[in-house]
Formats: C-alpha cells, structure tokens, sequence
C-alpha cells in the first residue's frame, strides 16, 4: 500500500463509500497489489493469494461503512490481510506447499533487480514462522515502523522487535554477498 | 552491511500486481455483490443490534438473579443443616449423661450393699 495507495484520495474513498462504481473500482485497483503482494508471500502460492485478495476485498465492500478514511482502510486491509494469512497457515500448518519461485517471475510488475535474488529471498522468507514473516513483510513491504505493526498484528512491540532482529540474523547468515555475480551464482 | 540487507530485503519485497484478468472479475464481483439484493438486509442489518443488545442485558441480568437466589437457598440450607447437627449433638451428650448417671447411680448402690449385707450378718 505504497505510492497507489497515497494516490487514492480520501475524497474518492468517500465516494466509493457512498457506493460510485467506478470510485470503488480505483479503491480496488489502488488496493488490491499490497493484499495480493501480503497474501503471496505470506501463503506462497498464486492461487491461494488470489483467493485471500477476493475473500478481503469482499469482505471489505461489507465492512465499508464502517470504515472511516482511507488511512483507517490501509490499516484495515493489512490487518486483516495478515491475520487471515495467520490463521489459513495455522490450519494448514504441516501441508507442503510451493514456495515463491514461480510466483515471483509471474508478475509483469515486479522491478526488483536480480530475480535470482528475489528468488532466493523469498524461499528464506518462506522459512520464518508466519508471524515473523508477517512482521518482516509489513517491515519492508509495507515500510511500517514497529509500533504500526504491533498494532496491525496485534502483538507486543517487544516481540515485533525481536522477530526482527532474529529474521534479520537469519537472513544475514543464509543470504548470498550483496555482489550481483556471487549472488547468481549461489541461489539457484 | 544491515542498510545493505534492508535496501536489498526492500528492493526484493515490492508490492507485485495480481493479473489484469484477476482484477476485472474481482471489480465485477464486488459491483455485482453491491448491486445484489441481499445485500440490503446486511445494510440494514444494524438495526436490529439494539434489540439484541437488550436481549443479552436482560437474558445476564436474569442468569445473575437466579444465580443469586440459588446461593441463598443454598446457604439457608446449609446453616438449617448446621443447626440440625447442632441438635443432633446436643441430644447425644443428653442421653450419655443420663446414661453415665445410670451407671454411676448403680456402681454407687453396687458399693454401698456389700457393706449392709456384712453389718447384717
């Protein structure tokens, strides 16, 4: 919920309020990338994220009303993008599922450098629990700060600063040398 | 080396898009699911919350009062099973003193007889 977010007007928030098609249909498009992109990473699969990102946008246009603008609709959207994320991963918790290598060339969008990097990132994420996952995505997907988090996720703001701090470790260890060549060469 | 590790985590975690195609259907359900009939009573589904809210009040504040007089009946019953032990205790201790002044009565007559009977002899 990054630059379309903040393109998204709270004068054009209350008119898809108010139920203009075609307003809700930007609220949508300006949207739906960040809960597509937190749904991905944190479920691993393109169709499970697909069906994350329709199950919230569906249950937003009924929970619309109650929203208040379009900061309140951010913090909404991430919250309850990540706990049902959460909880899907809980009840699936010992299922095999496919990690983000096809997922991450899937997107036209995607202007991330090194895709073999990319890659090789998103499997080490993949490797954290889904609350640390979680925390590190609204980190640097998000941009949030640690309080915001802990108020997105509803934990103390002790524990969001410890995940980091052990996700960063573990990243640190397990990621390739920050030189483009070394990286390619390691992450396949 | 940890601003190196954030900007490139940063770089690797930017928001991707869903497919055009995914998009499209998403805006046409959300326009269909507003357009819906059934979707009116969930609007107004608010309405009844009131109602709801009093009914909840009173089914707690009658729970609470049964409750209530459930513990007083209980302790009633209680302190009357009390003060029936109590009786109970107080009979007891009657009849073994009558029954110890019984026996003291006929140890003593017991002791004084031998003594008439050899004065007699």
């Amino acid at each position: 919920m990054n630059e379309a977010t903040q393109d998204f007007s709270d004068e054009e928030f209350a008119r898809a309020r108010a139920g203009e098609a075609a307003a809700l249909a930007s609220l949508i498009r300006a949207h739906q990338r960040s809960v597509y992109s937190l749904a991905l990473r944190m479920l691993g699969a393109r169709d499970l994220a697909e069906d994350l990102t329709q199950d919230v946008i569906m249950q937003l246009n009924g929970n619309l009303i109650s929203i208040a603008s379009n900061t309140h609709l951010v913090f909404w959207l991430r919250r309850v993008t990540t706990h049902r994320a959460i909880d899907q991963l809980r009840r699936r918790a010992r299922v095999e599922t496919t990690p983000l290598d096809d997922e991450a060339s899937h997107s036209s969008t995607v202007d991330s450098g090194d895709p073999l990097l990319q890659r090789h990132l998103q499997r080490l994420l993949w490797d954290l629990s889904p609350p640390a996952r979680a925390v590190l995505l609204l980190r640097y997907q998000e941009d949030l700060d640690p309080i915001d988090i802990a108020k997105t996720l509803d934990m103390p703001i002790n524990t969001v600063k410890s995940h980091l701090k052990r996700s960063l470790e573990t990243l640190r260890q397990r990621m390739p040398s920050s030189e483009p060549s070394r990286c390619e060469g390691k992450s396949t | 080396m940890s601003e190196d590790l954030e900007s490139r985590l940063r770089a690797a975690l930017r928001p991707v898009a869903p497919g055009d195609e995914f998009t499209q259907k998403l805006i046409a359900r959300v326009a269909a699911d507003r357009r819906s009939p059934s979707k009116a009573p969930s609007a107004r589904g608010r309405s009844p919350k009131p109602t709801t809210w009093w009914l909840s009040a009173s089914m707690a504040a009658s729970l609470l009062v049964a409750a209530g007089i459930q513990h007083q009946v209980q302790e009633r019953r209680e302190r009357e099973r009390g003060l029936e032990a109590r009786r109970e205790v107080i009979e007891a201790l009657r009849v073994t003193s009558q029954k110890l002044e019984l026996a003291y009565e006929a140890i003593k007559s017991q002791s004084s007889s031998p003594a008439d009977d050899a004065s007699g002899v």
